[in-house]
C-alpha cells in the first residue's frame, strides 16, 4: 500500500475539529489524570461530596462554613479529572487497499480526525492495526500511545506511513485489543467488516471489556455497486479463494439487496449492544461523516 | 419411418455447435476483488430464492438441443407408410422442343420451365400425386404416378430440351388416358406455346392449365432447305432455302452456304417482321457431300440457324417405257432431266436394270420390281373392285405433294376413268367426288404412282401441267431421290435406312461424337435409329461402308418462338387454357428456419444481458 502523498486532513477541517470534544457516556476509569470526570476523588474545581475529617487530612480542604454552622469538621471532596483513552482499531488487511479512493485511506482520514479531536481534549490515543505489518513496526510503536495536542503532527505522519497486507483476523485482533487495554475507553473500529469469520466475537469482546464502541464500516464503491458484468471468476485478495459468478445488470438489484442485508444485520447487532454504527463508502465526503453523522450520534460535540 | 429430405440431417452438425456455445460460456473473466464474502452471500441468497438455478442452466441447454433436434426432424420430413385416401392427380407436361432452348429468359426457357415446375412440385399437397411427361417429337414418361417429391424433383431435373418439334397431341392423348377415372385431375403444361395446337380436342374438356414460359419472339431461322438439280442446267445444283423471321423487328444478317465445310456462297438477308424469305443458291457439285446453310443473325434461338442436306451427284435415270403408243408421254418422259429412256413392247417386264418403269395403257404379264408409274392400268393386288367412271370432275388436288409441285389440274377434262377405292398404302393426289384419279404410295419398298385414266382420252397432255407432272413423277420415283430423302430426317423422327446387302452390325456416330451400337437382327437389310434429338450430321457405319445422314429442325412452328398467351383449344376455341394458377409455395420450412434464427437470437440475447 502506497503511503499517502496528500495530508490526511485539510487545515480547514482541522480548525473545525478543534471545536469538538469527545463525549464520554461513562466516567473515565483511567488512572492517569486528565480532563475527564471520573469516579475517582481528587483535585479539581468540581465539588463532589463531604466526608468526616480524620487526622492527617489536608486542612486546606476543610469546609469552614460547615464547621461554623455545625461545629464539626468536614472535609470537601472534589472530583478527580482523569483522561479518556481512545483506541482506534484500523483494519489494515489487503481488502482495505481496494476502492477508489482506497478504503484504507478513508479509514486513516477518519482515524486522524478522531485522534486529533482526542488529542486536543488531552486524551490518550492508541492506534491498533490488524494485521500488524512487520514493516510498520516503528510507526506502530510510536502510535501505541499518543497524548497531547503537540503530538498531533507526529501522529498524522505516523498514520500516513501505515501500509496494508494480509488477512484481517478481525475477531482475534479485537479480542487481543480488549484484553490488553489497561482501561476501557472509547473504541473506534474502522473496517470493511468483510471478514469470513464474522465480526461478532471481536465486537463482543470489546463490549465485555466495557468499551464505548463506534464502528465505521467503509466499503468501496465497486463493492456497493459492481460495474463488471459477464461471466466472472472472482479471486479473493486475502484468501485467494475463487468464486465463479455470472453477473449482469439484471442481477444488480438483488446484489444491492444482499449488501443492504449485510449492512442491516451489522447495524442491528451494533444497536442491540449499544455500539454506534456508521457506514460510509470510501469515496464519500469526509465532512458528511465527521461533522454530521458523528455529531448527531453524539460521539463528539 | 422414412424421410423425404434425409439431407436435412446435415443440420445435426449444428448440435455440437450449441454445446460449444455452452462450453464457451465457461470461459470467465478473472478479476481480483477485495473480498468474495459479499458475492458468496449474494449467490447463497439467490440460490435460496431459486433453488434450481444450477439445474435450470442445464435444462436450458437440453431444451435448446431438443428444439434443434425437432427442427432437424421437421426438416427431414419423416413419414410413415400407411394407407391413404385416393389422391388427386396432376399431370406435369414439360415442353422439350427446340424452341425451349431460346435464351430470351436467362439462362433459357427450359431452365425457367424447370424452375417453375420445381416450384409447382414444392406446392404439391399431401393428397396430390403427379406424373411428369416430357414432350418433344416423342412423349416420354419421366416419372410415373407418385407423390414422392424427391422422385418428382429428380425427374424434373432430368428434363432436357431436344432439337425436335413439339408433338403435343401425343402427349395430350397420353395425359387424357392417364387422368381417366381420376378425381379432380389437372394437366399442367409448361411451354412457350410455340407449336400448332393439336386438333381433335375441341369437344373434350381437358382440365389443362398452361404455364407460359418465355417473353420475346426475337428469332429468325431456316424453315426449309432442299437440294435439287438446277432447272436451267441439270449439271448444276440448286439449293432452295426458306428463312423466316418470327420477331416483330426487322432482322438482317447473312446466309452462308458451305459444302463439306467449305464456304461456297454468302448472301445478305434482310427480313421484315413476320416475313418469310426464299433464297436460291446455284453451285457446281463435283462429289457427293453435305450442303450446310448457316444463318448468321443475332437472335434468341441458335438451333434453327443451321441446316444440312446430303446431296448425291445426279446419276442418269434409266427409264423403261411400256406403252401402246403415246407420243405425248414419250416426249414428256424424255424431256425430264437426266433421263435415259428405253421403250419396249414386251409385256414381260422384269425391269431389273431400270430405275423407273412407266406402264401406259397396257397390262404387263410380269410386273417389274422397280418403281412404277402406272397409267390406266393396275396390278391385281392393288385395289379391290374396279369400276368405270364417266367424265369425272376434278375437285381437289394436293399441290403440296412433291408430285404435284407447280401442277395445276384446273383446266383438265377427263372423258373416262377407272373407279377405285384408295388402298391404305396410297395417298390420293387428284380426286373426283366418286374416286381418286391419281394415287401415289409405297408398297413393299416399291414406289408407285397410279393414274386412273387414259391420258389420251383427256385434255391433260395438251396442258403445261402434264410434262411437269411427268418430270415430278420421274424424280419422285427415282430411287436415288427417295434414298436422298431418307438421308435427311427431322429432329426427333426415326432414321430409317435400307441396305442393298444384309449387314451384321451397325454403329451410329452422333454429332457430339457419341457412338451407339445398333441392335439389329442377323442378316437384316434395314436399320432404324430413333435417338435423333440432336441436330447435325450423323454417321452410320456398317462393315460394308459408311453412310451419312443429317438431322435438321426445319420447322416454322419452332422457329416462331413467340410465347402464346393463350392456347386456342381446338378450332372452335371452346376451351382456352391460360396461365391462371399459381403454384402454392411450401413455407413451413421457412418457418422452421425462422425458428432456428430465433433460437440463435435467444442465445445472443441471453449473453447480451449478462455482458
Amino acid at each position: 500500500m502506497a503511503r499517502m502523498s496528500a495530508p490526511l486532513l485539510t487545515a480547514e477541517l482541522l480548525r473545525r475539529l478543534e471545536q469538538f470534544q469527545l463525549l464520554a457516556a461513562r466516567r473515565a476509569k483511567s488512572s492517569a489524570r486528565g480532563e475527564r470526570r471520573s469516579r475517582a476523588r481528587g483535585q479539581s474545581v468540581e465539588f463532589a461530596d463531604h466526608r468526616n475529617y480524620v487526622l492527617g487530612d489536608d486542612l486546606r480542604y476543610l469546609d469552614w462554613n460547615l464547621y461554623g454552622r455545625l461545629d464539626r469538621l468536614f472535609l470537601k471532596l472534589y472530583e478527580e479529572e482523569r483522561e479518556l483513552p481512545v483506541t482506534l482499531f484500523i483494519d489494515a488487511s489487503e481488502s482495505m487497499s481496494f476502492g477508489e479512493p482506497p478504503k484504507f485511506d478513508f479509514a486513516r482520514q477518519v482515524a486522524a480526525a478522531i485522534g486529533y479531536v482526542a488529542l486536543c481534549g488531552f486524551d490518550r490515543v492508541r492506534v491498533r492495526t490488524f494485521p500488524e505489518q512487520s514493516a510498520d513496526a516503528a510507526y506502530l510503536g510510536a502510535l501505541r500511545t499518543v497524548r497531547g495536542r503537540k503530538s498531533s503532527l507526529q501522529f498524522f505522519q505516523n498514520l500516513g506511513h501505515l501500509t496494508t497486507g494480509g488477512s484481517a483476523q478481525f475477531n482475534d485482533a479485537l479480542r487481543r485489543g480488549a484484553l490488553s487495554a489497561q482501561q476501557a475507553g472509547v473504541a473506534i473500529v474502522l473496517s470493511d467488516m468483510l471478514d469470513p469469520e464474522g465480526y461478532e466475537e471481536g465486537l463482543g469482546a470489546l463490549v465485555g471489556r466495557g468499551f464505548q464502541i463506534s464502528v465505521v464500516q467503509i466499503l468501496s464503491p465497486e463493492e456497493i455497486n459492481p460495474e463488471t458484468y459477464g461471466d466472472l471468476r472472482l479471486i479473493d485478495s486475502e484468501s485467494g479463494a475463487e468464486q465463479e459468478v455470472t453477473f449482469g445488470k439484471f442481477r444488480l438489484k438483488s446484489y444491492r439487496q444482499t449488501v443492504d442485508n449485510f449492512c442491516q444485520r451489522l447495524r442491528e447487532y451494533c444497536t442491540t449492544r449499544g455500539i454506534n454504527y456508521f457506514m460510509s463508502p470510501s469515496n464519500a465526503s469526509l465532512d458528511q461523516l465527521l461533522l454530521k453523522q458523528l455529531r448527531e450520534a453524539e460521539i463528539w460535540g | 419411418m422414412n424421410f423425404l429430405e434425409p439431407a436435412a440431417f446435415w443440420f445435426a452438425l449444428a448440435l455440437p455447435v450449441v454445446v460449444v456455445f455452452y462450453l464457451l460460456k465457461r470461459k470467465r473473466v478473472v478479476k481480483l476483488i477485495s473480498s468474495t464474502l459479499l458475492w458468496q452471500k449474494f449467490l447463497a441468497e439467490n440460490q435460496a430464492n431459486a433453488p434450481f438455478q444450477k439445474l435450470r442452466k442445464n435444462w436450458l441447454l437440453f431444451l435448446q438441443l431438443l428444439m434443434l433436434i425437432l427442427v432437424i426432424l421437421a426438416l427431414a420430413r419423416p413419414y410413415f407408410a400407411a394407407e391413404t385416401k385416393p389422391t388427386r392427380l396432376r399431370v406435369l407436361v414439360l415442353d422439350a422442343s427446340a424452341s425451349m432452348q431460346a435464351t430470351d429468359v436467362k439462362p433459357s426457357r427450359a431452365e425457367e420451365a424447370r424452375a417453375e415446375a420445381l416450384k409447382f412440385v414444392d406446392g404439391l399437397r399431401d393428397n396430390e400425386s403427379m406424373i411428369v411427361l416430357q414432350v418433344g417429337a416423342i412423349t416420354e414418361v419421366k416419372q410415373s404416378k407418385t407423390s414422392e417429391k424427391a422422385a418428382l424433383r429428380r425427374a424434373i431435373n432430368d428434363y432436357k430440351p431436344t432439337d425436335s418439334i413439339t408433338r403435343l397431341d401425343e402427349a395430350l392423348r397420353l395425359a387424357e388416358t392417364l387422368i381417366k377415372n381420376e378425381q379432380d385431375p389437372e394437366i399442367h403444361l409448361f411451354s412457350d406455346g410455340a407449336f400448332p395446337f393439336p386438333e381433335g380436342f375441341e369437344t373434350k374438356p381437358l382440365p389443362l392449365v398452361y404455364h407460359r414460359i418465355g417473353v420475346s419472339s426475337d428469332n429468325a431461322g431456316i424453315t426449309a432447305m432442299d437440294v435439287r438439280a438446277n432447272p436451267d442446267n441439270a449439271a448444276q445444283r440448286a439449293i432452295f432455302a426458306s428463312v423466316s423471321n418470327a420477331s416483330s423487328n426487322v432482322i438482317s444478317g447473312r446466309l452462308e452456304l458451305s459444302f463439306n465445310g467449305q464456304t461456297m456462297d454468302v448472301k445478305a438477308i434482310e427480313m421484315k417482321p413476320k416475313e418469310n424469305v426464299g433464297k436460291v443458291f446455284v453451285v457446281d457439285q463435283k462429289t457427293n457431300g453435305v450442303f450446310t446453310l448457316n444463318l448468321v443473325v443475332n437472335d434468341d434461338l441458335a438451333i434453327d440457324n443451321q441446316a444440312s442436306v446430303i446431296s448425291l451427284l445426279p446419276q442418269p435415270i434409266k427409264v423403261l417405257l411400256a406403252s401402246s403408243g403415246n407420243r405425248f408421254l414419250e416426249k414428256a418422259v424424255k424431256a425430264a432431266p437426266n433421263v435415259q429412256l428405253s421403250t419396249t413392247s414386251d409385256l414381260r417386264l422384269s425391269g431389273g436394270d431400270y430405275d423407273v418403269v412407266v406402264v401406259d395403257n397396257v397390262a404387263p404379264i410380269e410386273w417389274p420390281t422397280a418403281n412404277v408409274l402406272a397409267i390406266n392400268t393396275w396390278r391385281t393386288n392393288w385395289f379391290g373392285a374396279i369400276g368405270k367412271l364417266e367424265q369425272p370432275a376434278i375437285v381437289d388436288w394436293k399441290n403440296t405433294h412433291p408430285l404435284l409441285r407447280f401442277v395445276n389440274m384446273q383446266n383438265v377434262a377427263i372423258n373416262e376413268s377407272l373407279a377405285v377405292k384408295a388402298p391404305p398404302w396410297a395417298l390420293p393426289l387428284v380426286e373426283s367426288p366418286q374416286s381418286p384419279l391419281v394415287l401415289a404410295g409405297e408398297l413393299n419398298n416399291q414406289r408407285i404412282v397410279w393414274v386412273g385414266f387414259d391420258t389420251l382420252a383427256s385434255t391433260w397432255p395438251l396442258r403445261v401441267s402434264f410434262p411437269i407432272f411427268i418430270a415430278n413423277a420421274i424424280d419422285w420415283l427415282n430411287p436415288a431421290t427417295s434414298r436422298a430423302e431418307l438421308l435427311s430426317v427431322q429432329a426427333g423422327m426415326p432414321f430409317h435406312f435400307r441396305f442393298e446387302n444384309p449387314v451384321s452390325s451397325a454403329t451410329v456416330t452422333r454429332p457430339d461424337g457419341q457412338e451407339t451400337e445398333l441392335v439389329i437382327n442377323t442378316n437384316t437389310t434395314e436399320v432404324l435409329y430413333g435417338d435423333t434429338t440432336k441436330r447435325g450430321l450423323y454417321k452410320l457405319k456398317t462393315p460394308d461402308g459408311e453412310t451419312d445422314f443429317t438431322v435438321n429442325l426445319l420447322d416454322s412452328g419452332e422457329t416462331d418462338i413467340t410465347p402464346r398467351d393463350e392456347l386456342p383449344f381446338g378450332k372452335n376455341g371452346r376451351t382456352i387454357a391460360t396461365t391462371v394458377q399459381q403454384a402454392n409455395l411450401e413455407i413451413w420450412r421457412w418457418i422452421a428456419l425462422a425458428g432456428l434464427v430465433l433460437l440463435m437470437f435467444e442465445w445472443w440475447f441471453y449473453h447480451k444481458r449478462t455482458a
